[in-house]
């Protein structure tokens, strides 16, 4: 069920799913769709990240069916057909995956018969039967993974200790997956182990199909992937753990060490160490600079797991008074929802915040009029108006980012707090 | 007999087709001949729909909602329109930048099975409740027209709700046209029927209508206007920026011109036929020859060709010198072009004022009008390969390898990848048209083509999805007859 909303954050589930597959080294999607569809959700979510948008294929790069009127009333198989041997023909791909827009969806075409006749030529083509209407981005990232655990991963690949899968930073829609999945990779390797993020360091289809000889999967995210890593641990074995939140920050980002080094049983005095340097890298700056960034009363407005981060960072590490935090993206579990107040109400010193959820426009506008007090806001592009209209301080901070360009840049981890900090000075 | 009215989809209009590759002498005889065929590809990228253009074409609008019937992904792009809009204010001087008012019903699958009537009656009245619009429209999507939700009867039930509010719905479904531009027509269609109404209203003595979409930037509107004004007409600068009472003055107007050759062009001879207002309809005013021709135009309309004739020896006197001096810098230099229908015959007709040489032109229709534009550059250029495609980027860097052309005008993400210095002349932000445009223009192409840095390294590290074998073969490849 999805509802009416008033300038919504990203796009339809294809777009998600494009959005994820379009992180991947030398994937190709095609498109069973209609003639906007590869432009139309390449902008939705691509296109609000920053300005970075896939490097291999993305909007009318895209092979797509193009479907028009004679496809809509006689059906577009045939059409799917020479979509699919043109791709294979013309552009270079590791894989090539078959999306289906609303118009396939609603017509019903049968692509999976399609993609069948390929699979038995031997080419590495996979459908995915998930039409727009069907949800949102955040979905398309659950589809994505579905999909490669149903169709991709192998099974019995030679299990090692050393490891670990990066789940629930979901590539475009935060834009600073790359930067935030580096930081990772950078703090995690420093431990010993090897860390699948599978959308940076050119990693390719290569990797996710050996996934599955990974000790731990790390989900990053207080909601997302809770049926992919169930799915995961029953096809494969492999246990995860939630992290409930991007840690920003060294309270936060230590803590996320510990959890990975107790689940994996990692060497006591490595860890320690590790976190001893990485704890006083941080602080040596935040040393340099002390009371150089004014005090903020703060609102938030992002995604849950960007909130969780941002609040807890600002509250508990730099003494900033959190007012109000809105989590803009549609959640629907109870237990979901009680998971992330929890993360964003239990504060070290700080008051606990009010926390909403809201994911429309002018919700979230009147929610953070009412707020006198705030004088930060740090949120998308589509909470700069109010933002304007308060007259207070305002951080680009969340998707959609339409206003600056990030390549590498992440609020994440020891390294990303400095940065974040950095770019709330504002000498007013 | 009754007029066929027109529907909006412009590939009704005969003669008119989306798909060929040829050459420019070729094209030109086979249209001549009435040989050209509406054609298909059996392999293509993906295309930009109509519906991206009828909410783009309106997105600046006053005291205006945007309601898109569809599943969340379709209002995608009009984030680039809001973001153009926001821009847009601030180049005008707005300190309080607004957000567009765009909703989306957000069809699932209860919507396809049930109807997404519900959900389209609801957010109809969540928009004017929220911000009184003067004016509401709701833009029908594939989803929406496949699943049959009639919007004009559940709009026009509503009407009488909302008085203060003029709800307008618009025809868009991305499935009815391969060509985006449709969906300004779907649009202008619209704003005839519900706003306009066949009114007569009373002539406003020198208005004149200058049609403009999203793409045109504040620097651009600026010339347009201080060129039309020094011909004595008060300019009713239309949709881009303005409002209900703007639209609304149309007929009120002696003439009609537009910026951009299939923006408003069905419109304008709509205007004339129920309003008599006349227009110019030429081409898009970039480039010395370009421009000189939409002036002349637009002054025949207006009964003022000897003073446009002064203005332009006083233009030229002013621009050429300093033309002559980017001429040294692009003298001969090959130019492979490809842009949307005006920009990409504007920008051929501009490297012309350069002494650059056209090698290759990708546009995305053919018809009559490309036909004026073909035989103009028949006579200039010789030996230049035309893809009618719209974007189409395979076939782009499959000929741009061939060719390996001195500089490339267009979207520049994939020839970059090749090496080539790269020019976009599709600039909503900075300046592109008129004679002031035109050094701009001109300057930046000279500066990236002596310093071409960043494409060279960036072509050594960043390589082009397309298979190696894919670069030998025939670039038309997969364009099939239909017929």
């Amino acid at each position: 069920m999805s509802q009416i909303m008033e300038n919504p954050k990203g796009g339809c589930v294809l777009a998600g799913i494009n959005a994820v597959l379009g992180a991947i080294d030398r994937i190709c999607p095609v498109y069973h769709s209609g003639p906007g569809c590869c432009m139309q959700t390449t902008a939705a979510d691509q296109g609000q990240s920053g300005h970075k948008s896939s490097c291999f294929v993305s909007g009318v790069s895209i092979p797509s069916s193009n479907m028009l009127e004679k496809e809509v009333v006689f059906g577009g198989t045939e059409k799917l057909r020479t979509t699919i041997q043109g791709a294979i023909e013309v552009i270079d791909a590791d894989a090539y995956f078959v999306l289906t827009g609303c118009t396939a969806g609603i017509i019903g075409d049968d692509i999976v018969r399609v993609t069948d006749e390929f699979v038995k030529k031997g080419h590495p083509v996979y459908p995915i039967e998930t039409p727009g209407f069907a949800g949102d981005s955040n979905l398309g990232y659950e589809i994505v993974w579905n999909t490669l655990i149903d169709q991709v991963i192998e099974k019995d690949v030679p299990k090692d200790p050393k490891l670990v899968n990066i789940f629930g930073i979901v590539p475009y829609h935060d834009p600073f997956w790359s930067g935030t999945l580096e930081e990772i990779d950078r703090i995690l390797s420093q431990l010993g182990l090897k860390v699948n993020t599978f959308f940076t360091k050119h990693q390719t289809i290569e990797d996710i199909k050996k996934c599955s000889g990974a000790a731990l999967n790390i989900i990053v995210n207080p909601w997302l992937f809770h049926g992919p890593a169930k799915k995961f641990e029953e096809k494969f074995g492999v246990p995860s753990i939630r992290i409930p939140g991007l840690f920003v920050g060294a309270t936060d980002t230590t803590k996320f060490v510990r959890s990975v080094a107790d689940a994996l049983q990692l060497d006591q005095k490595l860890v320690e160490a590790v976190i001893e340097k990485e704890e006083d890298y941080v602080y040596q700056y935040l040393g340099q600079a002390i009371g150089v960034v004014s005090w903020k009363k703060f609102a938030i407005v992002a995604d849950a797991n960007t909130a969780v981060g941002y609040t807890r960072y600002l509250a508990n590490d730099y003494s900033f008074t959190p007012v109000l935090v809105i989590i803009s993206e549609p959640i629907f579990r109870q237990e979901d929802k009680e998971r992330i107040i929890k993360e964003i109400q239990d504060l070290e010193y700080a008051k606990p915040p009010k926390v909403l959820f809201l994911a429309d426009q002018y919700e979230i506008n009147q929610a953070i009029r009412e707020e006198e007090d705030v004088t930060l806001l740090v949120g998308s592009s589509n909470e700069r108006e109010v933002a304007l209209e308060k007259e207070i301080q305002f951080l680009l901070g969340a998707f959609p980012v339409n206003e600056r360009l990030i390549f590498n840049r992440t609020y994440a981890g020891y390294k990303g707090s400095l940065t974040f900090t950095e770019d709330l000075y504002d000498n007013l | 007999m009754a007029k066929v009215k027109y529907s909006g989809v412009r590939e009704s209009k005969p003669g008119r087709i989306n798909d060929f590759g040829s050459t420019g002498e070729q094209i030109a005889e086979k249209f001549k001949k009435g040989c050209l065929k509406r054609a298909d590809r059996s392999f293509a990228q993906g295309l930009q729909c109509q519906q991206i253009n009828s909410m783009a074409a309106l997105m600046s609008l006053e005291d205006s909602v945007f309601i898109s019937h569809s599943p969340q992904g379709c209002v995608g792009c009009s984030v680039m329109a809001v973001d153009m809009y926001r821009v847009g204010q601030i180049h005008r001087g707005a300190k309080q930048v607004k957000n567009a008012r765009l909703f989306v019903t957000n069809i699932d699958q209860k919507s396809v099975v049930f109807g997404g009537e519900s959900k389209l009656r609801e957010t109809v009245k969540l928009a004017i409740d929220r911000y009184h619009p003067k004016l509401a429209f709701v833009y029908a999507s594939c989803a929406s027209g496949i699943i049959g939700d009639d919007i004009d009867a559940i709009l026009n039930d509503m009407q009488s709700d909302y008085p203060e509010t003029i709800l307008v719905p618009i025809h868009c479904e991305g499935f009815k046209s391969k060509v985006c531009a449709s969906g300004f027509d779907a649009a202008f269609l619209a704003i005839n029927k519900y706003i306009l109404k066949h009114q007569k209203v009373e002539k406003e003595k020198g208005l004149l209508n200058l049609f403009a979409p999203t793409t045109v930037s504040y620097a651009d509107q600026k010339e347009m206007e201080r060129m039309l004004q020094a011909l004595g007409a008060k300019v009713n600068y239309i949709p881009f920026y303005s409002s209900l009472e703007k639209i609304k003055k149309i007929p009120a107007a002696e003439a009609s011109t537009s910026i951009c050759k299939v923006f408003a062009d069905e419109f304008m001879q709509t205007l004339w036929e129920d309003y008599q207002i006349p227009f110019s309809h030429t081409v898009m005013p970039i480039g010395i020859r370009n421009t000189d021709q939409w002036y002349r135009g637009i002054a025949k309309v207006l009964g003022k060709e000897a003073e446009v004739e002064e203005i332009i020896k006083k233009e030229h006197a002013r621009i050429e010198p300093l033309v002559a001096k980017l001429k040294e810098r692009l003298q001969g230099k090959r130019v492979f072009v490809c842009g949307g229908t005006g920009r990409s015959f504007a920008a051929a007709a501009l490297i012309d004022d350069f002494g650059m040489k056209l090698v290759g032109l990708e546009t995305p229709t053919y018809d009559e009008d490309a036909q004026i534009d073909i035989e103009y550059l028949n006579e200039i250029h010789k030996d230049y390969v035309v893809d009618i495609a719209n974007m189409q980027p395979f076939e782009q860097v499959n000929l741009l390898n061939k060719i390996k052309p001195d500089a490339f005008i267009g979207v520049p993400v994939w020839a970059a990848k090749l090496g080539i210095p790269t020019t976009h002349v599709l600039d909503g932000k900075r300046p592109t048209m008129g004679y002031d445009g035109l050094l701009y223009l001109g300057n930046k192409i000279a500066d990236q083509l002596e310093n071409p840095g960043f494409n060279k390294k960036i072509a050594k590290h960043v390589k082009l999805p397309y298979r190696e074998s894919w670069y030998q073969e025939d670039a038309f490849k997969y364009i099939t007859s239909n017929e």
